[in-house]
C-alpha cells in the first residue's frame, strides 16, 4: 500500500492563482484531498492558524507578506497551532545567499521553480521518511539545517543511483541537504550552459583551470 | 559554522512525525507520479498576462533605479531589479515558457554579481525587456529552438562582455 495523503491536509501559499491551480492539481493527484490556498503570507498564517494542515508549501516572494516571514510567525509566534509544521518553500532563487536565508528561517525544503511533480514529491517523501529534529537556540528555532538518513527506508524509487556520493547520504555522515541541492542545482545549470557554449561557464572554467594549474 | 558555545546552549527536539502518522508508508506508485508531471506539462494557463505583470514592475524598477529617490538604498534599487526578473524565471518554465526562464536565469546571475544600477547594466536590463516582451508576443513557447538560443546567446554576450568591463563585480572574472 502506498502513502495515504487523503488522510492528510495541505496548505498553498501562493499569489499566482495559476500557479496555486497548478500545485493543487499535483497534490491532488498525489492523493491529497483536504487542500487549502491562501494568497499571501498574511492569510497563510490565518489559514494555518484555522486549518492547522499537516504541510505548507509556499511560495517566497508575495505581498505584503512573504513565505519567509510568514514561516518565521509559524516557528515563533504563540498563536502558532504548530510549531513543527514542515514548511516546503518554493522560489526561483537558486543562489547559495537566498537559500541560506531561507534556511535560517525554518524552512524545512526549498524547491528552485520552474520545479517537476517528482522534485515535490521528494521534498515530501524526504518529510515523511527523513524528518529532521527541530533546534532550538538564542538566535534560531526550526528544522535542524542538518540531516541524517533513515536507513530502514526501502521506498519504491530506491534505486542503485540514489546512493550515490550526492544523495542525502549515509547514517554516519551529517550532510547540509540545502547546500547539496544548491550544488546540484549549479551543476545542472553548468552543464545545460555548456551544451550551449556558455561563455561565463567557459570563463569560469577556464579560470578555474588556471588556478588548477 | 556555529562556534561551541551556541552548541552547547542549542536544544535538539524530536517533534512527532505527524503527516508519517497520517499517510503511513509505502511511497507513491510511478504511474501517479507520472500523471502529476502530465498535468504540470500540459496546463493551457495563459502566461503572457501573468508575466506581462512583472514586466511593468521591472519597468518600474528599472525608472527606479535610474531616478532613484534620496533614501532609496541600493539594496532596495537592485532588488527591484532583481524580483521581477525571478518571477519570469520561476513562473516561465512552469507556463511553458522555458526560454523566458533561461534567459530569466541569466539575468538574474547578471544581477546578483553587479554592485550597482550602472548605465551598461541599465542597457542590458532594457535589452531583456525588449527581448521577452518579443517572445511573449510572439508566443515563441518551448526552448524557442535555433530562434530561442540565438535570443538567449545574445543575453549571454551581453553578460559576458559587461562582467569583462566590470571584472571586480563578478567571481568567475574578479
Amino acid at each position: 500500500m502506498g502513502y495515504e495523503f487523503h488522510k492528510a491536509s495541505v496548505l498553498i501559499v501562493e499569489d499566482n492563482q495559476p500557479m496555486i491551480d497548478l500545485i493543487r492539481s499535483v497534490v491532488e493527484t498525489f492523493g491529497f484531498q483536504n487542500v487549502y490556498t491562501a494568497n499571501d503570507g498574511e492569510e497563510g498564517f490565518e489559514a494555518f492558524c484555522k486549518y492547522n494542515p499537516d504541510l505548507i508549501i509556499s511560495d517566497w516572494m508575495m505581498s505584503p507578506t512573504n513565505g519567509i516571514e510568514m514561516a518565521h510567525k509559524i516557528r515563533q509566534s504563540n498563536l502558532s497551532p504548530n510549531k513543527y509544521v514542515p514548511i516546503i518553500l518554493l522560489t526561483g532563487f537558486s543562489q547559495k545567499k537566498r537559500v541560506i536565508e531561507a534556511r535560517d528561517t525554518g524552512i524545512t525544503e526549498f524547491i528552485v521553480k520552474p520545479f517537476k511533480a517528482g522534485d515535490l514529491y521528494k521534498r515530501i517523501e524526504n518529510i515523511i521518511e527523513n524528518p529532521r529534529k527541530f533546534v532550538e537556540s538564542e538566535d534560531f528555532f526550526g528544522p535542524d539545517r542538518r540531516r541524517r538518513k533513515n536507513v530502514d527506508f526501502q521506498g519504491p524509487f530506491r534505486r542503485n543511483e540514489d546512493t550515490s556520493s550526492d544523495d542525502v547520504t549515509s547514517p554516519f555522515e551529517e550532510e547540509d541537504q540545502v547546500y547539496k541541492e544548491i550544488m546540484k542545482q549549479q551543476k545542472k545549470i553548468e552543464e545545460e550552459a555548456k551544451k550551449y557554449n556558455d561563455p561565463l561557464i567557459i570563463a569560469f572554467k577556464n579560470n578555474n583551470d588556471k588556478k588548477d594549474d | 559554522m556555529p562556534n561551541k558555545e551556541n552548541v552547547s546552549k542549542a536544544r535538539f527536539y524530536n517533534p512527532p512525525n505527524i503527516l508519517k502518522e497520517k499517510v503511513g508508508s509505502g511511497g507513491l506508485a510511478r504511474n501517479i507520479l507520472e500523471q502529476a508531471q502530465k498535468l504540470l506539462e500540459e496546463n493551457d494557463i495563459d502566461f503572457e498576462p501573468i508575466a506581462m505583470t512583472y514586466m511593468d514592475a521591472l519597468r518600474r524598477g528599472l525608472d527606479h533605479a535610474y531616478n532613484p529617490s534620496p533614501h532609496t538604498t541600493r539594496f532596495e534599487l537592485m532588488e527591484g531589479l532583481i524580483h521581477p526578473i525571478m518571477q519570469l524565471k520561476a513562473n516561465g518554465g512552469m507556463f511553458d515558457y522555458p526560454l523566458v526562464s533561461r534567459i530569466a536565469d541569466k539575468m538574474i546571475e547578471l544581477i546578483e554579481g553587479a554592485t550597482e544600477p550602472n548605465e551598461d547594466l541599465q542597457e542590458i536590463i532594457q535589452a531583456f525587456h525588449t527581448t521577452i516582451t518579443a517572445i511573449l508576443h510572439s508566443k515563441l513557447k518551448g526552448t524557442g529552438g535555433v530562434k530561442g538560443d540565438n535570443l538567449y546567446y545574445a543575453i549571454c554576450d551581453a553578460c559576458d562582455r559587461y562582467f569583462k568591463k566590470h571584472k571586480r563585480e563578478h567571481p568567475y572574472y574578479g
